[in-house]
């Protein structure tokens, strides 16, 4: 009877292993999904106490095309994806190859690391709002002491953006770092050790050995972390909720007031599609980018 | 043995607060006898009167036998849950808070249920405060007002903005507590001495904070966003120059006044400024008074003093106010809405609103103010915030609001940190606005643009 | 290869500096968590510490802190532990079997798009039909979310790792007679342990961390930590003194638990592994 059980288990090993994940995903996602696509070619309106949908996808569209604020959101989003997550994956890459390389203290390193993303996204907000204070923030009086003038970190248009994209570093090179370390650690150590008995320099292990082998970890940390940059909002809505001006505005912000604070359910959907076709084209871009950088 | 303990206490505490109350009242009834109703649950947010409001309610459940549960929500949280539970088949509250500007959502939307639908004979007594009238709605009109509106909800806290100033430094400049602006910058003549102190902050932050404490410029000015939104019409004015004339006033108390990032003050940073002494007067809510008088939380205790906030020297007084509205979901069966309504009744008599008070908590009752309690030197602000109540008007009460609140605090707010120049920025806001109506079939119209 | 000499003496200089970045931040809320606003508010270098914050956070009459901390830790373990299993399980199958192109495409891209999704646009329709399953206001709801919110990045997080085992090892072992489930549970697993800690670390965190959707599904008495350290995040002002205090208490068990995460996934597997 067991016996039977175990021959039957590993036969349909394939399709039961797999089975779990797809049943969540069909039972939780479709809706929202469908709803989402439904709502975004549709006027939501609400009397007695009901939802009258009205299909406008005309409609939707031409708001898209009439929002003044939606460009420069567009233009502050990118500048901040590619700022943010190729600084991200600098930092992280590096740390990650400097602490395997670390005799001792991997275990504390990797607990280290992990606070920043372990502190809630409120939290971190309202805490470096009060860092970058102009008057009393802890960077202003570390100038100040020098004898420089303070810096306007989150009233200043061009200096607000920059601010805002430290917050994202520090916040998210930890991520970045825990896939590539556990990546690092993956890698045998024979290979390594083989390359340097054939005289092969650190610079040239890393560039030659550990970096394609570490392509599949690169590219899962890249393509998640572009997208939660795009989605970032929280920070940036404690910190600025996208001003002064649009100097901080980001497409998520922008979605935020529209579909939530102003209620315009139809718009503020299609805002959320367009995001997400943003993403996929980004994704695609760096794709493709890559390649072509690598077969150069 | 150490519960039966409690609930001695806790009938002890009654019957001397029963006794007390019958006492000093003499015949009049200081509670409301609701009878027994079944439990109800109150979306509530948690706030800094939010243990007086808890500590009420704890009371009602002694008197009453009838039981109450909160939810305490984050602030963020609030217009989410509110929308999930009405909009849902059956809300899972009984009761829910809404801030001002969300409740013409909830009333156009059909989601609540009226007073005077539950209980035909309920009436808010005369001494409750109606800030504004933001809980009455008239449908035909689709504008919050009493004249010919429904009573939809009922205010558990108001605030408006009150002047706030440093009494010690006002008296050693010898200078008068500030009437209007043009006082205000005369002080500032005197005062402002950055970085070590700023004359008079006020919020400059995109979006609600630069908008709301505008408009109480531009009301004084007698400038207007839209010309009668309560007769439907809708030709906005914003770029009049009245309201360039209330912008441009603003922008100079702005500049001759505040600090290097006026641009992005939101009402924490104001606090911020004027509880370490950086400012020396400023407009703030009348929720954070108690900050000022706490001396884990400030550097001023006892030092600052609150009066009516100035109006322009050839303008008159004006007040915005910013409440809350306890209101009934329409999804919920008839025995549920009356027992909402029971604690409603009980919640706004002056027995409660006493309790609530000494609490912590702001009452909404005009006599619990006018009572003994305005002795208190810790109260010494009611002053202020009841002249203020004079003036008191709602803004933005159309469903467009939030819409005119996003284009309104981007352009004065481009206005502040000088991206465009006054007559620009309103011209702009008001072409933005016009499109809005026009979209959603309004009449409206627009001004011929000022010079830029 | 570990440094020696000169290059481990800059490595650790370099290291030393990275933490002190990471770590600054933190200190700096675990300092304010000791002082009274004013001092926050002012920057003050030099105060008398406080432990008023946390016995204000922890036991003041109306908090139910603990009671929020419970509930994260109960969530954000039950979740990890189960999109372990069920993301780790999909992407073995997706790696090791020779699924239909189209399926395991349709599959990938469907989890990838879902994470795409902001959030805010999620949560409405997760709430009415959480509410109509019942699942509404229970801790097992939010943990079923949580999973599914977590599964994109698992699954292709543990792709990643599976790829990186050379093919040859686990064809040997079936041809030395090993049963699939055998090669899966004794080959891959063990080898992909560090992808399994990074991915379940991270699923914790995220769990541990979400603030929308349990702001839906839950109320008062279900409430988790982000939850409960935003009802400080008020109207006009935010409690910074509670709030650090709050974060730094919500800290500690969430490394507690990861550690322990980490020595049971180590030893589950290599108890009975052939490595």
């Amino acid at each position: 009877m067991r016996q039977s059980i175990v021959v039957a288990l590993n036969r349909t090993f394939k399709h039961w292993s797999l089975l779990p994940a797809v049943v969540l995903f069909v039972a939780l996602t479709i809706f929202p999904i469908a709803n989402l696509v439904r709502m975004s070619v549709s006027t939501i309106e609400f009397a007695e106490g009901q939802a009258r949908w009205t299909f406008t996808p005309a409609h939707n569209f031409s708001l898209l095309l009439a929002d003044t604020v939606l460009w420069p959101a567009a233009v502050n989003t990118l500048v901040f994806v590619v700022v943010a997550v190729a600084v991200e994956m600098a930092l992280g890459l590096g740390l990650a190859l400097l602490v395997a390389r670390l005799g001792r203290g991997k275990g504390l390193a990797r607990t280290i690391m992990v606070l920043p993303i372990l502190v809630p996204a409120v939290a971190i907000g309202s805490m470096w709002k009060l860092m970058y204070n102009y008057d009393f923030g802890v960077f202003n009086q570390a100038l100040t002491a020098l004898g420089m003038a303070p810096v306007n970190w989150l009233g200043s248009t061009s200096v607000a953006l920059a601010s805002v994209i430290l917050v994202d570093i520090w916040h998210w090179v930890p991520f970045v770092f825990l896939v590539l370390f556990a990546a690092v650690e993956g890698v045998p150590n024979d290979v390594i050790e083989a390359a340097r008995i054939d005289g092969a320099t650190d610079a040239q292990i890393v560039r030659r050995i550990m970096i394609p082998l570490l392509k599949p970890a690169l590219a899962i940390a890249l393509i998640f972390r572009s997208i939660l940059a795009f989605k970032t909002f929280d920070e940036v809505f404690l910190l600025t909720s996208g001003g002064p001006g649009t100097s901080t505005e980001l497409v998520s912000v922008h979605l935020y007031k529209v579909f939530f604070e102003e209620n315009q359910l139809g718009y503020g959907a299609l805002l959320s599609l367009a995001l997400i076709a943003a993403i996929v084209a980004f994704l695609a871009v760096s794709r493709g980018a890559l390649a072509a950088g690598r077969s150069a | 043995m150490k519960s039966i303990q409690r609930g001695l206490c806790a009938l002890a505490a009654v019957a001397l607060l029963g006794i007390g109350a019958a006492g000093s009242a003499g015949a009049q009834q200081p509670f409301a006898d609701v009878g027994k109703q079944p439990p109800i649950t109150i979306l509530i947010n948690s706030s800094p009167w939010y243990a007086g409001f808890e500590k009420t309610v704890e009371l009602y459940e002694k008197q009453t036998g009838n039981k109450v549960k909160l939810d305490a929500t984050p602030y963020g949280g609030m217009l989410e849950k509110a929308r999930n539970a009405v909009r849902g088949a059956k809300s899972s509250y009984d009761l829910i808070n809404l801030d001002t500007q969300w409740t013409i959502e909830f009333y156009e939307g059909g989601f609540l249920v009226p007073y005077k639908e539950v209980d035909p004979a309920f009436d808010l007594p005369k001494e409750v405060l109606t800030y504004g009238e933001s809980g009455y709605w008239n449908a035909d009109k689709r504008f919050r007002s009493a004249q010919g509106g429904k009573l939809m909800a009922w205010s558990p806290n108001g605030n408006v903005l009150l002047y706030v100033y440093r009494d010690d430094l006002f008296k050693a400049a010898g200078l008068a507590p500030p009437k209007t602006w043009e006082d205000v910058l005369a002080a500032c003549a005197k005062l402002q001495d950055p970085p070590k102190m700023y004359g008079s902050v006020m919020r400059g932050e995109r979006g609600n904070g630069i908008r709301f404490d505008w408009m109480y410029f531009m009301l004084g000015k007698g400038a207007a966003v839209v010309r009668d939104p309560a007769g439907g019409d809708y030709t906005v004015t914003i770029n009049s120059p009245q309201a360039k004339a209330a912008l441009d006033l603003y922008l100079d108390v702005a500049k001759r006044c505040g600090p290097p990032n006026a641009g992005s003050l939101g009402q924490g940073d104001l606090i911020q400024l004027i509880s370490t002494g950086k400012a020396a007067a400023g407009m703030v809510v009348s929720a954070a008074w108690n900050n000022f008088d706490d001396a884990t939380k400030s550097a001023v205790v006892g030092k600052v003093q609150a009066v009516p906030i100035p109006r322009p020297a050839d303008g008159k007084p004006a007040a915005l106010l910013g409440n809350w509205n306890m209101a009934i979901p329409k999804n919920i069966p008839d025995a549920q809405r009356k027992a909402a309504l029971a604690f409603s009744r009980w919640f706004l008599t002056a027995g409660a609103q006493r309790v609530y008070a000494e609490a912590g908590a702001i009452p909404v009752r005009d006599d619990t103010f006018r009572s003994d309690l305005a002795q208190n030197p810790k109260y010494r602000w009611m002053g202020a915030y009841l002249e203020m109540q004079k003036y008191a008007s709602q803004e933005l009460g159309y469903a467009e609001g939030a819409q005119v609140e996003q284009i309104l605090g981007l352009r004065l707010n481009q206005a502040l940190i000088g991206e465009m120049n006054s007559a620009k920025a309103l011209n702009a806001a008001a072409k933005e606005i016009e499109e809005l109506f026009k979209k959603n079939n309004r009449r409206t119209g627009g001004l011929t643009p000022l010079p830029e | 290869m570990p440094l020696t000499g000169r290059g481990r003496i800059v490595g650790y200089i370099l290291l030393g500096l990275a933490v002190l970045c990471v770590v600054g931040p933190f200190l700096w809320i675990l300092v304010n968590s000791l002082k009274h606003q004013i001092d926050i508010f002012t920057g003050a270098w030099r105060f008398t510490p406080t432990l008023a914050n946390y016995s204000e956070v922890l036991f003041s009459r109306r908090s139910d802190f603990a009671g929020n901390v419970l509930n994260s830790a109960i969530v954000a373990t039950a979740s990890t532990a189960l999109v372990l299993v069920v993301g780790t399980l999909a992407a073995y199958s997706l790696y090791r079997f020779e699924w239909a192109r189209w399926i395991s495409g349709a599959f990938l891209g469907w989890t990838l798009v879902f994470h795409m999704i902001p959030v805010l646009t999620l949560v409405g329709p997760w709430y009415i039909a959480f509410r109509q399953l019942g699942w509404y206001d229970t801790l097992g709801g939010l943990v079923l979310a949580h999973v599914t919110m977590n599964l994109p990045m698992t699954v292709w997080l543990m792709m990643a790792f599976f790829r990186e085992i050379p093919p040859e090892l686990d064809e040997a072992a079936l041809i030395d007679g090993c049963r699939p489930l055998q090669v899966f549970r004794l080959i891959a697993l063990p080898l992909a342990a560090p992808g399994l800690i990074a991915a379940g670390i991270l699923a914790f965190i995220f769990s541990w961390n979400d603030f929308a959707i349990a702001l839906n599904l839950t109320t008062r008495d279900t409430a988790t930590v982000p939850v409960a350290i935003a009802r400080f995040a008020q109207q006009y002002e935010v409690l910074h003194s509670q709030m650090a205090a709050a974060a730094v208490i919500s800290t500690l068990p969430a490394l507690l638990l990861m550690a322990f995460g980490q020595r049971f996934i180590i030893q589950g597997l290599t108890l009975g592994s052939v490595k």
